[in-house]
């Protein structure tokens, strides 16, 4: 079957600056795929060659099998996108946003589909200029959805979402990609697409540094326990000897592997007679793997 | 290409400035009306409605404003990502824009006009629309070949105007220029005159046929711009074309 969407050795440069070497992946349709990166990594600028609206310097682009460049863009019929910020025309309301793009049999319908889906009734029909950034986010995501595509892209789009619209986004997205719609979503901080994402694109410095799923992501990510000793200081120097594995820092977080970890300290410390006055479970940081993954990238 | 159409409408429909503009444009008419009926020594009465009440100089100066801002006000906006990514090419959004810019100077020159001759019925009776104005023209005929001028060396200026503004992303920027635009091209046209009658070949530029308008009205103008009134329409019309390709190239390779 073919790929919803198919990038292959995407190149991109500004002058000299090589923005995107050899960039490739592909989306499953109705897949909700997670482009992760620092700021400046390339995410915009993948997002906007997909959507021809940059030159590319070699590579290609799909959509539904469908090429895509500047000057070919009839395979972007069936795409909604949010990029970089949403686009508002301070005298137009919310719903004359949607009208004015609104497309094909049942505009009315799909409006206030969408409206309703976005939480957005209240305000729809006041003047876009006084909205706040989280409402202009909103109709910029609403913008997206309309039309009901086949594809959407979505640069950043929890900026400026309080954590209840950010849920609420997650539930649509998910709905929408359960009835068959393709995501593309672009995030800074990964945790925001942790419950999400079937695929993670891990972009750093203009390449793709890992294409996994969340699963396998998460499965990266290490338990650590934090001790608290009555001395600490003695305590991590027996802890050290004995080759039980520790997370760096100050405070003692024992890292949690096949061997154990926990036990083997806790008698270690106890036969030593040191008290142990605390012991909390650090949860598996999403965000410590992913820049495990870009920062082992780099070293190599 | 007709959602695109649809679209450009609908932003320019639901704009307040576009219905300020067109009261303006009446009231400054209706005022310059009632100025000829109650100081006609001040403004002779036949001169006011061939004049247009100024309707058709109001005319210009919003399609000025209209055209500085279609584009710029785009990439003001930040809307233009959303406009450019959809099915349509860039071409055909610019093609958009320049159709609804087009409409609308025809659109104003009309409603200016009919509403010229309505203050005319109304406050002028006496003012004879078949009286002889020279040249085989009666005062209706001059009126009407006036304004299809003034309207042909308006798109002239506005693709000039168009132009500046795909240089620019304020729209403060873009209407600003274009007025000063217009006032430079209007001194400079002016003072054209005097170098055409020492370098004959100076007539082709640009210049030269914005003041086709006013050579229509005055057909003794031809003896200085050197140029025949059929030959500086047909230069503005070129000309134009030019202008507008030159403003699509700029469209076109602008990054986004």
């Amino acid at each position: 079957m073919t790929a919803m969407l198919a990038v292959k050795d995407l190149q991109k440069s500004f002058g000299n600056k090589k923005v995107l070497q050899d960039v490739s992946f592909e989306v499953e349709r109705g897949h909700i795929a997670a482009l992760v990166g620092p700021n400046g990594a390339g995410k915009s600028t993948i997002m906007k060659s997909i959507l021809g609206l940059i030159p590319t310097n070699g590579g290609s682009l799909s959509v539904d099998g469908q090429p895509v460049r500047i000057n070919s863009h009839q395979a972007l019929e069936e795409v909604g996108a949010l990029i970089e910020y949403p686009g508002i025309y301070p005298f137009l309301t919310g719903r004359q946003h949607l009208e004015l793009f609104a497309d094909g049999k049942d505009k009315s319908a799909d409006i206030d589909s969408v409206v309703h889906a976005m939480e957005m009734e209240r305000y729809i029909n006041v003047k876009a200029k006084s909205y706040s950034l989280g409402m202009k986010q909103k109709l910029g995501i609403a913008q997206a959805l309309l039309n009901k595509p086949e594809l959407v892209i979505l640069d950043e789009p929890m900026n400026g979402l309080d954590p209840q619209a950010v849920k609420h986004l997650r539930d649509v997205i998910k709905e929408m990609a359960a009835n068959g719609t393709t995501f593309l979503i672009s995030s800074h901080i990964l945790s925001e697409l942790e419950k999400l994402a079937d695929t993670v694109l891990i972009l750093n410095k203009g390449v793709i540094v890992e294409q996994t799923s969340m699963q396998q992501l998460k499965d990266g990510t290490q338990t650590v326990f934090a001790i608290a000793t009555d001395d600490d200081v003695r305590a991590k120097k027996l802890l050290t000897a004995a080759d039980i594995a520790l997370a760096p820092g100050d405070a003692i977080g024992i890292l949690q592997d096949e061997r154990g970890g926990l036990d083997s300290a806790l008698r270690l410390l106890i036969g030593a007679d040191i008290h142990v006055l605390a012991v909390d479970h650090v949860e598996g940081d999403l965000e410590t793997s992913f820049l495990n993954v870009v920062n082992a990238k780099e070293v190599r | 290409m007709l959602q695109l159409l649809k679209q450009e409408l609908y932003k320019l429909v639901h704009k307040t400035g576009t219905w300020i503009a067109l009261g303006v444009m009446l009231g400054v008419q209706v005022l310059i009306a009632i100025l000829a009926k109650g100081v006609p020594d001040f403004l002779d009465a036949t001169n006011a409605v061939s004049g247009n009440f100024m309707g058709s100089a109001i005319a210009l100066f919003i399609m000025i404003a209209s055209a500085a801002s279609i584009i710029a006000m785009e990439f003001q906006y930040g809307t233009i990502l959303q406009l450019l990514y959809r099915k349509y090419y860039r071409s055909q959004v610019f093609i958009s824009k320049i159709i609804v810019i087009i409409g609308q100077a025809i659109c104003l020159w009309v409603i200016q006009f009919a509403f010229t001759m309505l203050l005319k019925v109304i406050m002028f009776p006496k003012v004879d629309l078949s009286q002889s104005i020279g040249h085989g023209q009666t005062l209706l005929s001059g009126m009407v070949r006036g304004n299809a001028s003034e309207l042909l060396s308006a798109m002239l200026l506005l693709s000039i105007v168009v132009l500046l503004s795909t240089l620019f992303k304020s729209n403060a920027a873009a209407i600003t220029t274009g007025y000063i635009g217009y006032f430079v091209i209007q001194i400079a046209s002016s003072m054209l005159l005097l170098v055409i009658d020492r370098w004959e070949w100076v007539k082709w530029n640009p210049l030269t046929m914005l003041l086709f308008g006013q050579q229509v009205a005055s057909p003794d103008l031809s003896k200085l711009t050197h140029l025949s009134t059929g030959v500086m329409a047909g230069g503005s019309v070129v000309y134009t074309i030019i202008f507008a390709g030159i403003a699509y190239a700029f469209f076109r390779k602008r990054s986004v």
